[in-house]
């Protein structure tokens, strides 16, 4: 049942994802002319993060008149691999990089072009080309629109029905079953007031049927915290930092492809952007001002651990996502979607076990699965499709507890 | 087989007569041991239902209960080189005044959780021993000293320092004579600042002082060569090796590393195997007599003459000056022969602190040609500077209020000095005493100041054991409680506000004057932890003869032979309850010392094990122990402690006051007795051929001989089930037993690394002792010079478990990679396996041994629990474990080489029990790799499995012990 939920939750996620695929496909055929732009302004999100065309400085600088102050292809190397330039002694790229507090700027995806795409973006001063914020606008027809609206309010739907879930309280039924059997065992041996004797039968069987099943399913996650979304210290919003900034896991959660734990990132991280960012979208500066506070009192934030697993299981971030390739979101949820953090699996073995059985290693493209030879002449010879975790000892008692 | 293996006395004489066997020894699971409450616990019907009640109202409490809120704290700012989860190693020094080990400090979350050896270095090459694995629990010890302390009050170290420094400023003034008492030191910058305070102060005096002393070899090298040096040894350069009274595979001077070098000389590969001889003289039953090829029993008084007759031997054939010596109670041609057919490739150390003897063996070793070869003078050992004279001479102006001021560091000599007693008495005269004492020891009590030093692992230094080798202490975590470092309070009291790391970069910038980039290179010492620079040998003054005497020997009943124990030493580290557990390696003995007698005089004097005895003044229980040479007994030193902490406080009796051949008289006082907790009965493997050795000589011959039944039970076990199949993986463990020599550096290393709990001597005495491995001690040939036989046992991971079979809820199983896995949190404790274990491997929890004021050790406390490994479970009560072949360090193993692409390769993956074995004797590895050691071992002609005719196809296996004796 609770694994049907997942799939449920699933389900509706690849639904969102396969409408909003369908409708970028149908805008860029019906835009293809002015596709350019309008991807410029999405690429833009990532700059800004650290950038502002206009206005206060963020953590990198101010971008207005950029072109006009750099040769472009200057800029298009810098903007791809700023670092490198850095380490080669480039003196202007030096001097950018000491005049903003050291802070490097991430390399970027893009290719030349769109980078010029992006310079001429920037030189509009962010704003779209009115033929083509008409396209754009076209574009967000109401279809659209009401698709998107889908999506988040399914999302919120999932979230509100995931806290009900978890707040599953069937003491009254439970109380109310053991009545109607007292009751009708009263009936059947005292008072005789239904005659007929199958009704009491039925009545008792089908509350011994509830009452058990109430007793499984609350003994079962008996020591398991599905739906569990504690109050945290700071009312921080994986929804603003990973979904509308768009932020990777991996910046903020940094150890998670090298150690066991992804490591709850030290209030210094925080402040690489919030040296600048003094002032969030929906708390204000509320929320942000622990951060300072943290600092300055020499007091770290403490975190209310959200997924916890009991002490005799062993689990390594690494291996399942440095190794094993497995998306952050394949066992957390759409935590872009989460402002704060709710545990979607119940971290039970059985849901462990279930993907061990399923899920592929990455047996050709890692050359430690080298030394299973007989796996490897098998997925030769046709006799096997695929090597699961399971396959080379997955489900096996030590590989977790030890 | 026709050699009778025993594991006590009792089974020897048993066996001897022949007797019924079913009558022998006692069983596994026997209630004798137990206290009578135990026994007579039974539980009735209504106790069950009650139990039940409570039971149903405990899981309802629970349920009902919320689940507990965890924290996840981050780091404010994290250090680049921490990633939570992930192990750091440091490279560092152990040195404790005594021992010296070069060693990797591995810590997790910045706090050291488990010793290794550093492979790095010339001298440990890896190793360690059970007291330098041991001591990461020292740092969490709860009886160190948080602070300051002044007059038993705890005070700050400003007060501390002003008032000390207005002291000794007075003192310096009025030139009164102050004293620097410390151990041996052998840190080259630590020197440097203590010589740098001396002369600042010239009326301070530094004095060295060690517990045992090995002075007699410093003079007699002084008289030798003009040097007061002890040389360095090479026991892997020597064919043949006589030892008198030196245990120099358990205590004497560096036994990891003479360890290393004697097994190095007796690996048994190739075509053309080569193996060194070993003789050992001694007076007790030691590490190293119990690994000798031949061991003989001789007095204290008896060792001079013998020395001496074996020097005459040699004299006479290499015509030097023969001396007139009284018989010798051994016939000691065939030595002397041995050693003149192996010149210049021969050694021969006594561990006597006694000219007379070292002059002796100074001259023999000269006779040889050893000098140069086996024993180098001009690279001398720094170990053991103690001056037994000047610390003699410090007492007696104690006594007669000489001195005025007195500063210890290091050292306990009101509980370990011959004369305790003078040395307090003196110590009350002095008017200023100040101790850098860890710990409220027996001298810092008596001192006014007690100003702590840092342990170890939070310390700045540098050693330089063996002349031109340097090895580097560096801290691995920051100072847990309030306390500082020796050499920074020296420093602050000459006046200089830096700190000693500072001090000691300085010292080395001017020993590596020659570096071109001091920088990266003290960036290379401080990692690697070892530096080894070149040394010249110098020219060697000639040998200057001192004429050599023996005296006859006493004619007295009993002569006594104070010695160290392997685990507790000189019991610096009492209160170590790892190191108090573990048993003794030759009388498997835990938590207590005794007076070990020979089994003739036990029975002359109607004396069995635990009778308590009276010597000068003290009782102490009784241990017949076989090998104990006739008119002789052996006691340890170490215990005795009354001022240790929880774990050591009143442990055993002080025998610091016994000196060595000392006569004495045993009364044995009628009915009373003293309960020891010994493992030796344990686990009796009965009559089968467990134990299995041959002569270097048969082994030459036919390298199967001894392991005639191997191929026997390969040919006569046949099944009708198909042998399990492995892809990729298989992991095997194999052990050399011709290497082995018993020292237990793996037991505790094991220990540390798998949260093994301590369980104190009552339930030690109840045969509990849950340790996951073992090392089994046989004796064979007769009592009073038995041959000695170490095995170490753990889970053999059988591919067809007797243990598997039995479990009826599937808690443990086989894996596809061979391991024989053991799933707690599935076990409900039937304990089937344990019965159905014909190795007897398996450990149950008897009771709850965290958090549990019954068990008051380290998994009692906040402090000490933070040496747990976070990746091994903590047991709770009602399971069974069991060694897992440090499967965590297998999956870590795996995962390293997964995150770089890459398949895993020989070394990867290293046991505990492995890594730091001071005699490699552990092998571990995929035995489906063609070109490992492990599948070598596998295939050669010594290897057989534990009990082999079971089928239980182990993946661990043994190699034949070789004797290169004849017999």
């Amino acid at each position: 049942m609770i694994i049907n939920n997942f799939v449920r939750i699933n389900a509706l996620m690849i639904k969102g994802y396969i409408f909003s695929g369908l409708f970028s496909l149908l805008m860029l055929i019906s835009m293809s002319s002015f596709a350019q732009t309008a991807q410029d302004e999405k690429n833009f999100q990532q700059c800004k993060a650290c950038h502002n065309i206009d206005g206060a400085k963020l953590i990198g600088p101010n971008l207005k008149g950029i072109s006009e102050k750099r040769d472009e292809a200057w800029l298009i190397k810098f903007i791809q691999n700023s670092q490198e330039m850095i380490q080669n002694g480039d003196e202007l790229a030096v001097q950018v990089y000491n005049e903003n507090n050291k802070i490097p700027m991430p390399s970027q995806n893009f290719t030349d072009e769109e980078v010029r795409g992006l310079l001429l973006y920037i030189e509009g001063g962010g704003v779209l080309p009115e033929s083509e914020a008409v396209a754009q606008a076209a574009v967000d027809t109401e279809e659209q629109q009401a698709n998107k609206l889908n999506v988040a309010a399914d999302a919120e739907l999932l979230l509100v029905k995931m806290k009900r879930d978890g707040m599953r309280n069937m003491s009254y039924v439970f109380i109310i079953m053991v009545i109607l059997i007292v009751v009708s065992l009263f009936d059947l041996a005292v008072f005789h007031i239904v005659k007929a004797r199958w009704i009491h039968y039925i009545i008792v069987l089908t509350a011994i049927v509830v009452i058990s099943e109430i007793i499984f399913v609350d003994a079962t996650s008996l020591g398991r915290q599905q739906y569990y979304q504690p109050d945290q210290p700071v009312w921080f919003s994986h929804k603003v930092h990973a979904g509308q900034n768009q932020i990777d896991c991996r910046y903020c959660h940094f150890t998670v492809d090298r150690s066991m734990s992804a490591g709850i990132p030290p209030v210094e991280t925080c402040l690489n952007c919030h040296n600048q960012v003094k002032e969030g979208p929906i708390t204000g500066t509320k929320e942000i001002e622990k951060i300072y506070a943290s600092i300055e009192n020499n007091k770290p934030i403490e975190w209310v651990k959200v997924y916890n697993l009991p002490d005799h299981v062993y689990f390594n971030h690494a291996q399942h996502v440095n190794v094993g390739k497995l998306d952050c979101a394949q066992c957390h949820g759409e935590v872009k979607e989460m402002d704060e953090i709710i545990q979607i699996p119940d971290l039970s073995m059985g849901w462990c076990i279930e993907c061990h059985r399923t899920e592929d290693v990455q047996f050709a493209t890692n050359k430690f699965y080298d030394q299973y030879k007989e796996l490897h002449q098998k997925l030769k010879d046709g006799e096997i499709s695929n090597v699961t975790v399971q396959n080379i000892g997955g489900d096996e008692c030590a590989k977790c507890h030890y | 087989m026709d050699k009778q293996y025993w594991q006590s006395l009792e089974d020897y004489r048993e066996t001897k007569t022949k007797s019924d066997f079913s009558k022998k020894a006692e069983p596994e699971f026997s209630i004798e041991g137990l206290d009578e409450s135990e026994i007579k616990a039974k539980s009735s019907r209504r106790d069950f239902l009650k139990m039940l009640g409570f039971s149903v109202s405990a899981v309802a409490l629970v349920s009902s209960c919320q689940m507990p809120v965890r924290k996840a704290i981050p780091l404010l700012n994290q250090p680049e080189e921490l990633t939570p989860g992930v192990a750091n190693y440091f490279a560092s020094t152990f040195f404790d005044g005594t021992d010296y080990c070069s060693i990797l400090v591995k810590t997790r979350e910045n706090r050291p959780i488990k010793i290794e050896g550093n492979d790095m270095s010339k001298l440990t090459k890896g190793g360690t021993s059970s007291r330098v694995q041991a001591s990461v629990l020292n740092l969490y010890d709860d009886a160190r000293l948080k602070g300051p302390m002044k007059s038993g009050n705890a005070t700050d170290w400003e007060t501390a320092d002003k008032e000390v420094i207005e002291k000794l400023t007075v003192l310096a003034d009025e030139g009164k004579k102050v004293v620097l008492l410390t151990s041996t030191i052998i840190s080259p910058s630590t020197t440097a600042l203590i010589e740098e305070f001396t002369l600042a102060n010239p009326n301070v005096e530094w004095v060295m002082y060690d517990a045992m002393s090995m002075s007699a070899i410093r003079n007699a090298n002084d008289l030798n060569f003009g040097r007061p040096v002890i040389p360095s040894y090479s026991f892997d350069k020597a064919k043949v090796i006589v030892g008198f009274n030196a245990d120099y595979l358990g205590n004497w001077l560096m036994p990891v590393t003479f360890s290393k070098q004697y097994s190095s000389s007796r690996k048994i590969s190739g075509k053309n195997p080569k193996m060194s001889r070993s003789y050992q003289f001694e007076s007790l039953m030691s590490l190293t007599g119990s690994n000798a090829d031949y061991r003989f029993g001789i007095k204290p008084s008896e060792e001079a003459i013998v020395l001496l007759n074996l020097y005459n031997k040699i004299a006479e054939s290499t015509g030097m000056s023969v001396y007139n010596a009284p018989k010798s109670p051994v016939d000691v041609t065939d030595v002397a022969t041995d050693l003149l057919k192996n010149k210049g490739k021969s050694l021969v150390v006594s561990g006597t602190n006694e000219l007379n003897i070292q002059l002796i063996v100074n001259a023999i070793n000269n006779a040889l040609g050893n000098y140069g070869t086996t024993l180098n003078i001009s690279l001398p050992v720094n170990l053991k500077q103690g001056n037994e004279k000047a610390m003699e001479a410090l007492v007696k102006d104690m006594n007669a209020g000489k001195v005025d001021g007195i500063l210890i560091q290091n050292v306990n000599p009101a509980y370990d000095y011959s004369n305790a007693s003078d040395f307090k008495t003196g110590l009350a005269k002095v008017d200023t005493k100040v101790s850098f004492a860890d710990t409220m020891d027996e001298t810092a009590q008596l001192c006014d100041y007690v100003l702590p030093d840092h342990n170890y692992l939070e310390s700045w230094n540098d050693a330089e054991p063996i002349r031109g080798s340097y090895s580097i202490m560096q801290p691995t975590i920051r100072p847990i409680f309030n306390t500082r470092q020796f050499q920074d309070t020296m420093l602050k009291w000459m006046g200089n506000d830096g700190d000693f790391s500072d001090y000691m970069e300085n010292n080395w910038k001017t020993m590596l004057a020659d570096s071109t980039n001091f920088e990266s290179d003290w960036n290379n010492i401080k990692h690697d932890g070892v530096y080894h620079a070149k040394v010249e040998s110098d020219e060697l003054s000639n040998f200057s003869a001192q004429s050599l005497k023996a005296r006859t020997s006493k004619n007295v009943d009993i002569e006594l032979v104070p010695y160290e124990k392997i685990g507790m030493g000189i019991g610096k580290y009492s209160n170590n309850p790892w190191l108090q557990e573990m048993p003794d390696p030759i009388t498997t003995t835990t938590w207590d010392n005794y007076l070990a007698i020979s089994p003739a005089y036990a029975d002359d004097n109607n004396l069995k094990l635990e009778d308590i005895v009276e010597v000068n003044g003290i009782e102490m229980p009784v241990l017949v122990q076989p090998g104990q040479p006739v008119g002789t007994a052996s006691v340890a030193v170490g215990y005795g402690r009354t001022s240790a902490g929880k774990a050591g406080d009143g442990r055993g009796f002080n025998a610091f006051g016994f000196k060595f051949g000392e006569s004495i008289t045993i009364n044995k006082i009628a009915g009373k007795t003293y309960p020891l907790a010994m493992t030796q009965m344990h686990h009796d493997m009965e009559e089968r051929p467990i134990v299995r050795e041959t002569t270097f000589d048969q082994f030459k011959k036919d390298p199967k001989s001894g392991n005639e039944l191997h191929t026997y039970d390969e040919k006569h076990n046949v099944t009708l089930y198909n042998k399990i199949k492995y892809d990729g993986l298989h992991w095997g463990m194999s052990i050399d037993l011709t290497s082995c020599t018993g020292c237990a550096n793996c037991v505790i290393a094991c220990q540390a690394e798998n949260n093994v709990p301590v369980i104190g001597k009552e339930q030690v005495k109840n045969r509990r002792i849950m340790h996951w491995m073992r090392i089994d001690r046989y004796y064979s040939k007769d009592e009073a010079n038995p041959e000695v036989f170490h095995m170490p046992v753990m889970c053999q991971h059988c591919d067809n478990a007797p243990c598997e079979n039995v479990c009826p809820v599937a808690a443990t199983n086989h894996s596809t990679e061979g391991l024989n896995q053991m799933a707690y949190n599935r076990c409900i404790g039937t304990r089937y396996c344990m019965n159905n274990c014909p190795y007897k491997v398996r450990r149950f929890n008897w009771f709850e041994f965290v958090n549990n004021n019954n068990f008051d050790y380290n998994m009692n406390s906040e402090l000490g629990k933070l040496v747990l490994n976070p990746d091994v479970t903590v047991r709770q009560r009602g399971v069974v474990e069991k060694c897992s072949m440090c499967v965590q360090r297998i999956q870590e193993g795996k995962l390293t080489a997964k995150m770089q692409d890459r398949e895993l390769r020989e070394g990867d993956i290293k046991m505990a029990c492995e890594q730091s074995c001071p005699t490699d004797a552990i092998t571990f590895g995929n035995l489906l790799d063609e070109n490992s050691a492990i599948k070598e071992d596998q295939d050669n002609p010594r290897m057989y499995h534990l009990l082999e005719s079971l089928h239980t196809l182990p993946s661990t296996s043994y190699l034949t012990r070789v004797r290169n004796n004849e017999s």
